[in-house]
């Protein structure tokens, strides 16, 4: 009980309506029948009533003294292990961040999946989706956030698996899922070791008030704190538990295989999902484990997330389906977090996260309309194209204006142009680490440069994929001249939630000043204490060298792909296959772990069947051999004895019998006979 | 002269003659005939050892007691003989089995 402010009961209550409201309605779609349209508006109606919640609890406990409220839940032995709710400045942003992302997106599914057989089921499962993802941020205690993090991997892999009836999209689904078991396990293992290190679950107590992690020191190879001492081993351990459970949520290398092919569910779970929320669980979790990292791991992750971040932007550039393009632009961005949490940008890294989370959402709802559009085409003029496919694209901009508008605005904040949200969040990460690298190797100073040049790759593949969907001419139509063309925005439904995100993705709503970072409000309140003002160099020529080459980058693309009057790129060098086959790093798992361990299933199933069975069929012979043998000795021998004693007797008997047969004189002479024999035995003896 | 040897031999000729008949004969009556020889040949031993007592006269005493229990076992062995010819309409004591188990 941290803090005991008169409205705390009433914040709590809010914060426990707008985590269940979202429960509730998946409970009652549940109930409803499977293409009941209700479930929509249901669905909707909750997580609106969520979002004013949050907004509420938002405006309550920002920069405010944390709210920590908590129960007690069950003993076992003298250990007490409590649950509660625990709200500081990073759970209630992402608490008001995942409500106010999930709203346009249930109101734009209510129409995108207007058709599905199985309409009132997806809304179910979107809204137990944003119920785990609400639950995660607000509990207090290790244990809880465990089992939400489990919960939210389930709703991602119903939701990734929505269309079983495909192939892709239950391999896609079942990748995602063991890909996220590998984290769970590493979180688990962390879990259970700050458990026997601190001897409590409870988050508040080890991170954030008493902070007994960040107390702890390490010191001749032991990890030492008040409650004692284990080897540093474990420290270690402990890290990399919770970097794979960040790397597999927040699909960071070498676990980031899954969200490209999770793109395989319905595209507004994309835009909630696998954009927005689910994937920024790993950056929320190492927000909250933060003080768990020394400096060199630290730098470990730093090196992690610029990887991450370079190699899913050279990926991005060449691929052609839509939607995979923004896959691997989220798993940059989602690098670039990693990459700010490991040079100590804290505040920018979740700063990074809000405004990625609304331009990204942005944009895969824009493929979603595009992605309609030419599903509609497609079915109207019967035609054998993959609707995700930007080569068939083109000069959609005068049939989606609204559309193209919106998706412009999204890749402005995507690229990180002045005037838009990502130029703020991003700039921030850039420069930070820039400072960051000073007085380090020069290795070190390798991260902030790939972070650098990534931006400018992210330019180019962004330009590219709005240059081939957008502008130029309609390729189809240029394929297939007959085709006939009745697209356009779609409804209110559409366009409402396009236009909101749109107007989030700028700069507005996170500061007044489009041109400085610092300003903020949303990093002000999050940024660490001994932060450095804009003192250095970085703070003027970063933006400016990253806008005017952007520029640049963007032009080019622009030159390329639609005036075609420059050079194109060759489509068959070393860097064009490294890039379109996505580094081959699915076909390295195929070889390295997928088929090992198909051949380990394989060899335990023959020893199964040849070593084990065999065994057990050798006991079963050997019994049965056994068996027999006593049947036979117990007929023949022991039943043989009895019958030898029974004929015996009866032969006896019969032979005794014969004297009986009612003749007197046989009788006599028996008699005669007998006393004659016993006379004569009498002389010879 | 006549020794008490010849007596004894005599009478085990009796004794076996009578044997014979009892388990060979076919018929009731000749059976009994055989009883009564046994019984003679068992009186005449009698007699003839009734010379080591020459002062009772034991021995012809018995003989006479013996002779009488005779007459009377034939008379009874009669009586049976004819009751079993009423209920059986034989004599032959092959014939009659009642006796067995």
């Amino acid at each position: 009980m941290s803090s005991l402010l008169p409205y705390t009961d009433t914040i709590i209550s809010y914060t426990i309506a707008a985590v269940a409201l979202p429960l509730v309605a998946s409970l009652i779609n549940f109930c409803l029948p499977v293409k009941s349209k209700l479930a929509g508006w249901v669905s909707t109606l909750a997580i609106l009533l969520g979002c004013v919640f949050s907004a509420m609890v938002f405006a309550a406990v920002w920069d405010q003294q944390p709210q920590h409220v908590q129960t007690m839940w069950f003993t076992i032995g003298t250990t007490k292990i409590f649950a509660g709710i625990l709200l500081n400045n990073l759970s209630v942003m992402m608490l008001l961040l995942v409500s106010l992302i999930a709203l346009p997106v249930h109101i734009y599914s209510t129409a995108y999946m207007k058709y599905d057989d199985r309409y009132s089921r997806y809304f179910t499962y979107l809204s137990f989706f944003c119920f785990s993802m609400l639950g995660l941020v607000v509990v207090d205690s290790l244990v809880l956030f465990y089992a939400f993090w489990e919960l939210v991997g389930f709703s991602s892999y119903l939701l990734i698996g929505f269309w079983f009836t495909k192939d892709k999209a239950v391999q896609a689904n079942k990748k995602a899922f063991i890909m996220n078991r590998i984290g769970d396990i590493g979180l688990l293992s962390a879990i259970i070791i700050l458990f026997a290190k601190f001897h409590t679950f409870d988050i508040a107590t080890l991170f954030i008030s008493d902070n007994l992690v960040f107390k702890s020191v390490i010191h001749d190879g032991l990890w030492i704190s008040a409650s004692g001492q284990i080897p540093a081993v474990w420290q270690y351990v402990a890290c990399i538990g919770v970097f794979m459970a960040v790397a597999a949520k927040s699909a960071q290398f070498p676990l980031h295989t899954w969200l490209p092919d999770a793109m395989e569910g319905p595209t507004s779970v994309s835009a909630l999902i696998h954009a927005a929320t689910m994937v920024a669980a790993g950056v929320f979790l190492l927000g909250r484990v933060y003080p768990l990292f020394t400096d060199s791991e630290l730098t470990v992750l730093a090196v992690i997330g610029c990887f991450t971040a370079f190699m899913a932007a050279t990926i991005a550039l060449t691929q052609n389906d839509l939607k995979r393009v923004l896959a691997y632009s989220t798993i940059s961005q989602l690098g670039y977090m990693i990459l700010a949490m490991g040079v100590g940008a804290y505040g920018s890294s979740l700063f990074h996260l809000a405004t990625h989370a609304f331009f990204k959402c942005l944009l895969f709802l824009v493929a979603g309309v595009v992605i309609h559009e030419m599903q509609h085409i497609k079915e109207e003029n019967d035609l054998d194209i993959d609707p995700q496919n930007i080569q068939y694209m083109g000069g959609l901009r005068k049939k989606l204006p609204l559309t193209f508008i919106v998706a412009v605005v999204g890749s402005l904040a995507l690229i990180g142009i002045p005037l838009t949200s990502g130029y703020l969040s991003k700039d921030g990460i850039l420069i930070q680490a820039f400072e960051w690298s000073e007085g380090r190797s020069a290795w070190l100073k390798l991260i902030p440069a790939g972070a650098l040049f990534t931006s400018w790759l992210t330019a180019f593949y962004v330009s590219r994929l709005i240059v081939k969907v957008f502008f130029g001419e309609f390729r189809l139509l240029k394929k297939y001249p007959e085709i006939k063309l009745h697209i356009s925005d779609g409804g209110w439904q559409y366009r409402v939630p396009l236009i909101l995100l749109a107007v989030c993705s700028l700069f507005p709503l996170f500061s007044l000043n489009p041109f400085f970072y610092e300003k903020a409000w949303l990093f002000e309140s999050l940024k660490p204490a001994e932060f450095m003002a804009r003192e250095n160099i970085y703070h003027t020529i970063i933006p400016i060298g990253v806008n005017i080459l952007s520029v640049f980058v963007i032009y080019a693309a622009y030159a390329i792909y639609v005036k075609q009057n420059t050079f194109s790129f060759p489509q068959t060098g070393f860097f064009y296959r490294l890039s379109y086959n996505q580094w081959y790093l699915d076909k390295i798992y195929r070889k390295a772990i997928v088929k090992p361990i198909l051949g380990l299933g394989k060899t335990c199933f023959w020893f199964d069947r040849n070593v084990i069975d065999g065994l057990i069929h050798l006991i079963e012979r050997t019994s049965r051999m056994v068996a027999s043998l006593t049947a036979w000795s117990d007929k023949h021998i022991v039943d043989g004895f009895l019958h030898l004693m029974a004929a015996l007797v009866q032969s006896i008997g019969n032979f005794a019998r014969k004297f009986q047969n009612g003749k007197v004189q046989y009788y006599l002479y028996s008699m005669l006979l007998i006393v004659l024999v016993l006379f004569i035995l009498k002389i010879l003896i | 002269m006549i020794t008490l040897t010849d007596f004894l031999l005599v009478g085990a000729l009796l004794f076996c003659t009578g044997m014979y008949m009892i388990v060979s004969k076919r018929n009731s009556i000749q059976v009994l005939i055989g009883i009564e020889l046994m019984l003679n040949a068992a009186i005449l031993n009698l007699v003839a050892f009734g010379k080591y007592d020459k002062l009772n006269n034991g021995g012809q005493v018995f003989a006479l007691f013996a002779i009488v229990l005779a007459a009377a076992t034939t008379a009874v062995a009669l009586a049976i003989i004819l009751n079993v010819y009423r209920r059986y309409k034989t004599i032959d004591p092959d014939e009659i089995k009642n006796l067995r188990d």
